[in-house]
């Protein structure tokens, strides 16, 4: 594992071949070649790759989930939500570690370790992403605003998202802007539902509830709580592989050394694609120069994992659970219905206690911003699925060098949404009730595996000068127990994966 | 063009996230169904200040006073600004139901508590008012010193990317 030099030749890249050049080697695959870091952005900005991070992590977790468990146990318990989230701040900053240092993505990085690793997150990504059950709740949500059937509402979104994907030149860049759009809307449209319905007594008990370190009620052990509690935490801010895909997306954005990899192109423009090259490159870390551009782009997405991850995550949360406690109070029938578990009734619940509390338009915003959430979920998700497995399959499956990354991309979207609407039409969106329980614990799974994963790749493929620190290789090695050890206590203890 | 009709044009974005905030609300509620009164008198109480403050947030930004797109200044600017915009839908609502103006119960803890909530609607403002804006200023910018000036800050920065980016080259 360190910097030599020798004579690389490059299968893919005729006009490189047969120089002598710097390389670092790093596990078991091609050594990258040694590259300029590029400059790093001004730290405060407002746009960034973790916008898709926020896409997908603001879901149910935050607008259900966890309202949920406020009006069950009481606002204490919101302090494991705050482990959960920072817990994924953490895991943000160390994925961009990798990928910016190299321009690869954290599946190239497992392979570069031991290829059955990266191999088990390919097949767990197909068997937990492909069932289209994540549209539900937004498109029900529609459904209660415009009256159109869910399914019809999730079936056009689904060729809508395949359409538009398939006509864009550059991916990345516009869905980029239309998520940060998206988010901004819902961040302003809930800060204000939240203001207008909530009160301070509601917003300082949730806050204080944060810090409430330790507490766990009696009833949170029971079977019927335990796994939903996990399920909860798990599902804060980001969860399954939504975290590694973020890899995916900080390269295309140009963030570090991804700005020497070519972006992904819609179908359309496929055929203008620049040639991928078969690897990452490394910067020269005993450059002082080179070190100091590593330190602004640290500072660079540092500012994106506080501020436009764990804020806006938070916020989402807080604003969230502040329109329950409110609702709740105003219809005691809210609480009993969101104890029960009925989401789809709860909801609705919540949104006739807000318009009869605040005023009438506020049940039918309400709804909108639910449906909003299922959106931005859409979006993020089926271009992350996408760019991780065209990753994977690109660089690893024998022979599909042959087609273009954007042409794999392609085909992994259209694949995933025509399975979508033949499973929306005939068969269970959320998967087959058999297999429910298996998705569950891969998902939860694979967030304990990633954590491992991010340890390895970090202090065994990263040279010295660039490596986490103790503290947060503690902080990481904690997030694997925390996750692997929940998940298999509830399995050993109640016989279920997560609720 | 004069001073003041270029700052309003200048503005367009931050009023139109204003809007979007309290306007977008009362279309909904006339699409729901809901009673057009209530829809009209919720969505112009709330959109009207926020209209207003929005615009008034992209004249410090034309006027230098502020940096483009930066996190602090807006949260200062709002956590102001969006308590005084409620309480003016607070009041413009009770009127509307009672037939004479009047404070909400606990009026400094109605204004603490939404100064609270106000760094979210910070965040979102900015973000949308910068997406908006990339849009709109390079339109304008022909006769419009403001924008002029606010896309040569966002030109600066793109041309020092680009550079960046000739500087490393490709592979």
């Amino acid at each position: 594992m360190d910097v030599t030099s020798k004579t690389s030749e490059v299968p893919d890249e005729p006009a490189a071949a047969a120089v002598t050049e710097k390389v670092w080697k790093a596990g078991r695959l091609e050594p990258m070649p040694i590259r300029k870091l590029p400059d790093a952005p001004p730290s405060i900005h407002i746009l960034g790759p973790t916008v898709f991070l926020v896409a997908l992590g603001v879901g149910m977790g935050e607008s259900y989930m966890w309202p949920r468990l406020v009006l069950v146990f009481g606002p204490d318990i919101r302090w494991l939500f705050m482990v959960g989230v920072t817990l994924q701040a953490f895991v943000l900053l160390e994925m961009a570690r990798y990928a910016m240092a190299t321009g690869e993505s954290i599946f190239f990085g497992a392979a570069r370790i031991f290829k059955p690793l990266m191999w088990f997150f390919y097949v767990a990504a197909i068997l937990i992403y492909m069932w289209p059950g994540h549209l539900s709740a937004g498109a029900a949500a529609f459904e209660e605003v415009s009256g159109i059937p869910w399914q019809v509402t999730a079936c056009v979104a689904l060729v809508f998202v395949g359409v538009l994907f398939s006509m864009l030149s550059v991916i990345y860049n516009f869905l980029e802007k239309l998520l940060g759009l998206l988010i901004g809307f819902l961040v302003v449209g809930t800060s204000v539902i939240a203001a207008i319905v909530g009160n301070w007594d509601d917003l300082g008990k949730t806050l204080a509830g944060m810090f409430a370190v330790g507490y766990f009620p009696h009833e949170a052990m029971t079977s019927a709580w335990f796994p939903v509690v996990v399920g909860s935490i798990a599902f804060a801010g980001p969860s399954g592989m939504q975290q590694m895909w973020y890899t995916l997306q900080l390269r295309d954005s140009g963030a570090g050394m991804g700005a020497h990899i070519p972006k992904v192109r819609g179908l359309r423009s496929a055929g203008e694609a620049e040639a991928m090259p078969s690897r990452g490159f490394m910067f020269d870390t005993e450059d002082p120069a080179e070190m100091a551009k590593w330190k602004g782009w640290r500072k660079w997405v540092t500012f994106d994992a506080i501020l436009l991850f764990w804020g806006i995550t938070m916020l989402v949360t807080v604003s969230f659970t502040v329109l329950a406690m409110s609702a709740a109070r105003t219809n005691p029938n809210v609480k009993s219905l969101i104890e029960g578990g009925d989401r789809d009734a709860a909801l609705r619940a919540m949104s006739d206690a807000f318009a009869s509390a605040g005023s009438p338009i506020l049940g039918t915003l309400f709804f909108a911003f639910i449906a909003l959430i299922g959106l931005n979920a859409t979006l993020g998700l089926f271009d992350s699925f996408s760019r991780g497995q065209a990753d994977m399959t690109y660089y690893f499956v024998p022979g599909a060098k042959r087609f273009s990354m954007s042409r794999l991309y392609a085909g992994f979207l259209w694949g995933v949404i025509v399975f979508g609407i033949l499973i929306l039409l005939f068969g269970p969106a959320d998967g087959p009730a058999g297999i429910l329980d298996t998705l569950a614990f891969l998902s939860t799974f694979a967030m304990g595996a990633y954590c491992i994963v991010l340890l390895l790749v970090n202090n065994k493929l990263l040279p010295k000068k660039i490596r986490p620190g103790p503290v947060r290789n503690l902080i990481i090695g904690f997030g694997a127990v925390f996750y692997l050890g929940m998940l298999f206590y509830c399995l050993i203890r109640f016989g279920v994966a997560v609720g | 063009m004069t001073s003041s009709k270029e700052l309003a044009e200048f503005s367009v974005p931050g009023a139109i996230v204003g809007a979007a905030a309290g306007l977008v609300a009362g279309a909904l509620g006339v699409l729901a169904g809901q009673p057009l009164g209530w829809a009209i008198i919720t969505g112009l109480g709330l959109g009207l200040p926020l209209i207003v403050l929005g615009s008034g947030y992209a004249v410090l930004v034309a006027l230098g006073k502020v940096p483009a797109g930066v996190f602090a200044p807006a949260a200062v600017y709002w956590v102001i600004g969006f308590p005084l915009a409620l309480l003016v839908h607070a009041i413009t609502t009770t009127w509307w139901v009672t037939g004479s103006p009047g404070l909400p119960p606990e009026p400094w803890k109605f204004l603490a508590f939404r100064a609270l909530v106000s760094m979210g609607f910070a965040i979102g403002f900015l973000w949308m008012h910068e997406q908006l804006g990339r849009h709109w200023w390079p339109r304008i910018l022909p006769h419009n010193r403001y924008a002029r000036r606010t896309v040569e800050q966002y030109s600066h920065l793109a041309s020092a990317l680009a550079e960046r980016k000739a500087a490393t080259g490709r592979r």
